[in-house]
């Protein structure tokens, strides 16, 4: 890490010059004052208002944007995506984890819906996703971070299960997050009515005090709009949104 | 007489035939996957962009999408399968039944 005249520490990115042919000799550097990066991150942690750890619709239909923000127990969450295919999306996210020390991570990331099954009457899912960007303590600067998920899912009209792992590396936050959840649909929605489903959901976050979060959550969609309000044991709540467009 | 009936028949089929493409047709799609009005939006969202559709309803239950074609405009099979192919479900088969869209959706 290097520091500017003024002794705020800053990062460096090299990369070569390819249309120079100056590969080996010549880099550029981006320097970027601490108090810029907490400040951004500040910014940052305010605007996400909402998150679900599950990110729920990875990759939607072709041509759709999904914006999904929540919060689950520790953690917070705020996605963006564009789906440029069935099969892929890619947009932005953003994490906090609440701990003695709040950490934010924010990346660009590309989702892949690996395989998926259409069935008669049900439908499962396996999805990936692999991110880069900056994570850092709150006020403490950032370094930058890579991430990665898996997702595996399986739906019929009256029951759901799902199963979550989030990743966030980097010099200063390392964290896993984990989560399982199984629901029903106390009755069978069509198209154009209220969805509503009853869904408890189990969730662990690596590195923080309490070990495991139990989540009973109701889970209501009509149309694009889709919401989620429940609490944890402790009596954090939880709320989570999404939305199609 | 014979000759003239003849002739009155071949005009009034010419007529019929030339009408046809300007009946509103119905179209009734199998679909496998469709457990989730939330995941199955696109397949709304891709339709009712289609100048040939002017209406569209997805039954859940029945595991069908229908569609209406407008007044002498048609859908082909292959675009409807590419649409469900985006909206990321499967189709199962294509149908053009001679109910109407309200008969098809009453079951």
């Amino acid at each position: 890490m290097r520091r500017l005249r003024n002794g705020a520490p800053a990062w460096q990115f090299g990369f070569c010059d390819h249309r120079k042919r100056r590969c080996t000799v010549r880099c550029y550097s981006v320097l970027l004052p601490n108090s810029l990066i907490s400040k951004l991150l500040k910014t940052l942690s305010i605007s996400i208002l909402l998150a679900a750890t599950a990110a729920a619709h990875p990759v939607a239909f072709e041509g759709a944007y999904q914006l999904m923000s929540g919060t689950s127990g520790a953690v917070q969450n705020l996605e963006l995506y564009r789906s440029y295919s069935a099969q892929a999306a890619w947009g932005l996210h953003a994490m906090r984890f609440e701990d003695d020390e709040d950490e934010i991570f924010a990346s660009l990331q590309h989702n892949w819906l690996l395989k998926r099954w259409n069935l008669p009457a049900a439908q499962a899912n396996v999805y990936a996703g692999l991110g880069a960007g900056l994570a850092g303590e709150v006020g403490n600067g950032a370094a930058p971070a890579g991430s990665g998920f898996f997702r595996a899912d399986f739906e019929t009209r009256r029951v759901y299960t799902a199963f979550d792992a989030k990743w966030v590396e980097s010099a200063d936050v390392s964290r896993g997050v984990f989560s399982a959840a199984a629901g029903i649909a106390p009755y069978k929605a069509e198209f154009d009515q209220l969805n509503t489903w009853l869904i408890l959901q189990a969730e662990h976050v690596t590195g923080m005090e309490d070990k495991l979060d139990i989540i009973p959550k109701v889970r209501f969609f009509k149309g694009p709009y889709f919401l989620e309000l429940g609490s944890t044991l402790r009596g954090k709540p939880v709320v989570n949104f999404m939305i199609h467009f | 007489m014979k000759f003239l009936s003849t002739i009155s028949l071949l005009v009034l089929s010419a007529t019929l035939a030339q009408a046809a493409p300007d009946r509103v047709a119905t179209v009734k799609t199998t679909v496998n996957g469709m457990v989730c009005s939330f995941c199955a939006q696109g397949i709304l969202a891709h339709f009712k962009k289609h100048p040939a559709v002017s209406n569209v309803h997805v039954d859940l239950t029945r595991k069908l999408v229908l569609l209406e074609e407008r007044k002498g405009k048609t859908i082909t099979d292959a675009e409807i399968i590419e649409h469900i192919k985006k909206s990321g479900f499967e189709t199962v088969k294509v149908e053009r039944v001679k109910q109407s869209f309200d008969e098809a959706k009453g079951g």
